[in-house]
């Protein structure tokens, strides 16, 4: 008997395997029979049988009741055909637009970097005072800290450029790096072929040896199998391939071949400042930690050396942060923002849901009264929920699958490092399966909650009479759509923001006339060109080449191109007090031919231009109107006197020969930088870049300054050739994508809230037909009905106007360091972005309103 | 209309009158000597199918003599039920004839 109870009781615990409906329906009458059994037949055999029998019927009847309500769900949905299609399409956009923001976050954030151990892979950089990226080191100062630390396994410098290769015929010009030899070590990433740099390599005098990446060893040596040991010609000067890497390896970001630094402290000293740090942490040691201790390591070369020093410390940060840092606030902007874009389609969503299960509500509460459980009623829904959560995610992963690409078309080629990358992944699927569960889940949720808790009663008496039966339904949806309009108008207010920003950008005055001119970088070999005289004449003749095309209106040299390279170094100004190196202003200098500043139309203000006889004797310089101004206002800054470096240099002193206008350096946000220009023959072989002003309307003249400058020597490599225009606007393409994409947003949010008002109001009409048959039973015009419409909805409308453009007042503050030339509560935007809600928000009540007004009165007073 | 093996055990066992749960199986066995022995969770299963499907229907709960007069819940067939049941059983039965005419069994004397 004892064990009998406990028998039953144990068989008791295993019905809760099953479904809670045949539960509640079947477990007293299962009891008896299992009792009955076991008195029968009181053997261990029989007894294990029947466990075993309710664990294999028990998933079999939570089968069948999935696919009863699957098949229910299908069912409904087929005769239903447009509101079911609406709802996957806008479902499929949200779960489609956050599909794709996450898999830029994944490429970027996520995806892990193709060097081992990540977590300790460091970069290490002097930290300026003010400022918070870590920059620069300095060669002795990497050279000092290297030798005293204890928490670093190593460290290393880098640099990363082109550089040129020659071959018999042509020259190429390939992204690469000069390394310490302890980078590769430091990077751990086993070689192809060959070995990495060793001590040696890296000595100032050693020979010459490189590295190749397997890419350029494919595409360019044919995959050579004996490459190791050959000859290669980098710059001048013959290099022995002693290794390959392999194909992901392209540290830092895209380089294709690297070389030793061979550098020492007298040519790279404590104030040049070009190469960066990469670090592996000791173990054990944490990122902290070796901050701390080169910073302490930084105050011991600062005391040690007062004059070659600043009041820099030392930062030390994961390697990913290099590149992450400056997208991370562009991409977590985007993520809010299409957070809010999968909200409103989720909102669109229930509303639907709601309308279908007022629709059915009487048939719901039938089912509920034959004995169907509260949970089945939710159950139904949310097994129609996730249908169309299935349905969308599909559809939504195709319009991910488009739109990246296209997001990708909005960035400039070679912005990222090749690790980047936005291709489908595991993480990814992971995703999209995620949200559309929490999708459906969150839709389906009011609607199932609401339906199971109604009654027999309220649903059969509920007719188009009644108004009130549903009304806490009503007023829910009518709060989903007052809150889809509100964050409607966010996405537009921040669209309309960067759309502003990147027009004004646009605009700005770049000091010059950036249209019809080409820039390119001319790299010639060294050994054929010495400094001095043969390389002037080169440079004179590549002018006179170029100048002699046809189309070309005039042409200059200079040391780089404009708006994007600028060397930096500080000024003092004779006559006015010294400043040390950390509060000297900084100077963009560029070496320039005469002509330069015709070709890149900077008007000459006072003075002259270069000629060809400035060179060292006298000294002279030409400045802009910034400095003009900034050390003799009031007066012409012709004939004074300035040098460059750090004063205690000793660097002669220039004479200001003529002032030219403000140009835009680095970027085009501010004229914060001042600029001055040196003459060409003042320098031994300064000049890289030329500047080609061609007449308008003339075709891509790239081809033809490349075929000439190859008719005067093929081993000259031309690379970077490109239009000032194209410059200009990659210059300001992170405006441009953010624009674009909130601009995207904001429409898509537009449309999801318009259809989303349509729903509520079509629904909304259709349930006061009978109201609306007495009011024009009783005299009421078309006109004064479409108006009650339309009041309805301007209602809404006007709720979620006032709700959004508080939250605006919010919210936007936070695009503040985004935004240029608009303050983020800038009225006009606001109040375009209100008068577009509103015409968008009346155009979609005006079928429901005019829908109204057709309304036959008798048949409504006779409906039900 | 298939039906499934136990499902039409289970109507035959309902034919001749109203049973609740154990007294179908304890039917079922005897006219089988033992041979189906369903257990409790499969004989529910096949119920709520039935139930599902209009082929039996459930009545208030009796109390069964048998049972220390415990209340048990009785179910009957339905007319609809008993048709199919006797759809399936002349199908049986012709087919039991095919297999005596191809004398797959022994004809009768």
């Amino acid at each position: 008997m004892q064990r009998d109870a406990t028998a039953l009781r144990l068989f008791r615990c295993l019905l809760w395997l099953y479904p809670s409906e045949f539960r509640d329906h079947f477990s007293r009458e299962i009891c008896f029979v299992f009792a009955d059994r076991l008195h029968e037949q009181p053997t261990l055999g029989c007894l294990l049988s029947m466990y075993w029998g309710v664990l294999t019927e028990a998933p079999r009847e939570h089968y069948h009741m999935i696919r009863y309500d699957v098949v229910y769900a299908l069912r409904t949905m087929r005769r239903e055909k447009t509101a079911t299609l609406t709802a996957i399409l806008v479902l499929a956009l949200g779960i489609g637009s956050t599909t794709a923001i996450f898999t830029l976050a994944n490429g970027l954030l996520l995806r892990s970097l193709p060097y081992p151990h990540e977590e300790t892979l460091v970069t290490v950089g002097e930290l300026p005072p003010g400022a918070h990226s870590p920059g620069a080191v300095a060669f002795p100062n990497f050279l000092d800290m290297r030798s005293r630390n204890r928490s670093l396994q190593d460290f290393g410098l880098y640099t990363a450029r082109p550089f040129t290769i020659r071959g018999d015929m042509d020259a190429e010009r390939i992204p690469g790096a000069g390394v310490a030899y302890s980078v590769f070590p430091v990077l751990g990433v086993p070689p192809l072929m060959g070995r990495w740099f060793s001590a040696e390599d890296d000595r100032p005098k050693a020979p010459l040896t490189i590295i190749l990446s397997e890419g350029l060893w494919r595409r360019r040596y044919g995959a050579d199998m004996s490459i190791l040991q050959k000859s290669i010609v980098v710059g001048t000067e013959p290099a022995r391939v002693i290794g390959v890497m392999p194909a992901t390896f392209r540290f830092p970001d895209q380089a294709e071949l690297w070389l030793p630094l061979r550098t020492n402290t007298k040519d790279s000293t404590r104030t040049d400042y070009y190469m960066n740090g990469v670090a592996r942490l000791a173990p054990g040691v944490s990122m902290a930690q070796a901050q701390s201790e080169l910073c302490l390591i930084m105050d011991q070369i600062k005391r040690e050396n007062p004059k070659e020093t600043f009041e820099q410390t030392v930062k030390v940060e994961p390697f990913r942060m290099r590149t992450t840092r400056s997208v991370k606030p562009l991409l977590f902007t985007l993520i809010a923002a299409v957070g809010l874009v999968l909200l409103i389609a989720c909102a669109n969503i229930t509303n639907l849901l709601l309308v279908k299960a007022s629709a059915r509500s009487r048939e719901i509460a039938v089912r509920g009264a034959i004995g169907a459980s509260r949970l089945s009623i939710m159950r139904q829904f949310v097994a129609e929920g996730l249908i169309f959560g299935l349905a969308a995610a599909l559809l939504g992963s195709l319009f991910a699958g488009v739109a990246v690409p296209g997001m990708m078309r909005l960035t400039p080629p070679n912005l990222l490092p090749t690790w980047v990358g936005f291709a489908p992944d595991l993480r990814i699927l992971g995703f999209v399966i995620a949200v559309s569960i929490a999708a459906s889940l969150i839709a389906s949720a009011a609607p199932a909650i609401s339906s199971s808790r109604q009654n027999l009663v309220d649903a059969l008496k509920e007719g188009s009479r009644s108004t009130t039966a549903s009304g806490s339904k009503a007023r829910l949806r009518s709060g989903l759509v007052i809150a889809e309009v509100a964050m409607s108008i966010l996405l537009l207010a921040g669209a309309g923001l960067m759309i502003r920003t990147f027009l004004n950008l646009e605009r700005q005055q770049t000091g010059m006339r950036p249209e019809n001119l080409t820039s390119l970088v001319v790299s010639p070999p060294g050994n054929r060109y010495r400094d001095g005289d043969p390389f002037h004449q080169l440079t004179r003749r590549i002018r006179q080449e170029l100048a002699a095309l046809p189309g070309v209106v005039s042409v200059a040299g200079a040391s780089g191109t404009p708006i994007l390279d600028g060397w930096g170094r500080s000024l003092t100004a004779e006559g006015h007090p010294l400043l040390s190196l950390k509060d000297a202003p900084m100077i963009y200098h560029t070496v320039v031919t005469p002509g330069y500043f015709q070709t890149v139309a900077i008007p000459i203000l006072e003075g002259r231009d270069f000629t060809e006889d400035d060179a060292k004797d006298p000294l002279v310089t030409i400045v802009d109107a910034g400095i003009a101004r900034r050390y003799w206002p009031g007066q012409s800054a012709i004939g004074k006197r300035v040098r460059y470096g750090p004063p205690e240099y000793n660097e002669p002193w220039h004479t200001i020969v003529g002032v030219v206008g403000e140009v835009r350096n680095q970027t085009l946000r501010d004229y914060g930088n001042f600029s001055v220009y040196l003459p060409h023959r003042e320098f031994a072989s300064a000049i890289s870049s030329y500047l080609v002003r061609t007449q308008p309307g003339l075709a891509n003249p790239a081809a033809a300054i490349r075929a000439r400058i190859a008719s005067i020597d093929p081993s000259i490599a031309v690379s970077r050739v490109r239009t000032m225009q194209d410059i200009l606007r990659q210059s300001l393409w992170s405006e441009r994508f953010f624009a674009t994409l909130l601009a995207a947003f904001g429409g898509l949010a537009l449309v999801l809230a318009a259809v989303g008002l349509y729903g509520v109001m079509a629904y909304s009409v259709s349930r006061r037909t009978h109201e609306m048959g007495i009011r024009m039973a009783m005299g009421a015009s078309s006109g004064a009905i479409r108006r009650m419409v339309l009041q309805q909805s301007g209602s809404l409308i006007a709720a979620g106007l006032v709700l959004g453009l508080v939250g605006a007042f919010a919210v936007t503050r936070y695009l503040k360091s985004q935004l240029y030339g608009v303050s983020p509560t800038d009225l006009p935007t606001l109040l375009m972005t209100a008068a577009v809600l509103i015409a968008v928000g009346l155009a979609a009540s005006y079928v429901p309103a005019r829908r109204a007004t057709r309304v036959d009165p008798m048949t409504a007073l006779r409906a039900e | 209309m298939a039906l499934g093996k136990d499902h039409f055990e289970i109507l035959v066992a309902l034919a001749d009158r109203d049973r609740h749960g154990y007294s179908i199986l304890q039917d079922i066995a005897a006219r089988t000597d033992g041979q189906v022995r369903l257990s409790p969770s499969t004989l529910y299963s096949a119920i709520r199918r039935l139930l599902e499907d209009g082929l039996i229907e459930e009545l208030d709960e009796r109390p069964d003599p048998e049972h220390d007069d415990e209340r048990r819940r009785y179910y009957r067939l339905t007319p609809h039920g008993r048709k199919i049941a006797v759809a399936e059983a002349r199908r049986l039965e012709r087919l039991l004839a095919d297999a005596r005419a191809t004398g797959l069994l022994p004809k009768r004397s």
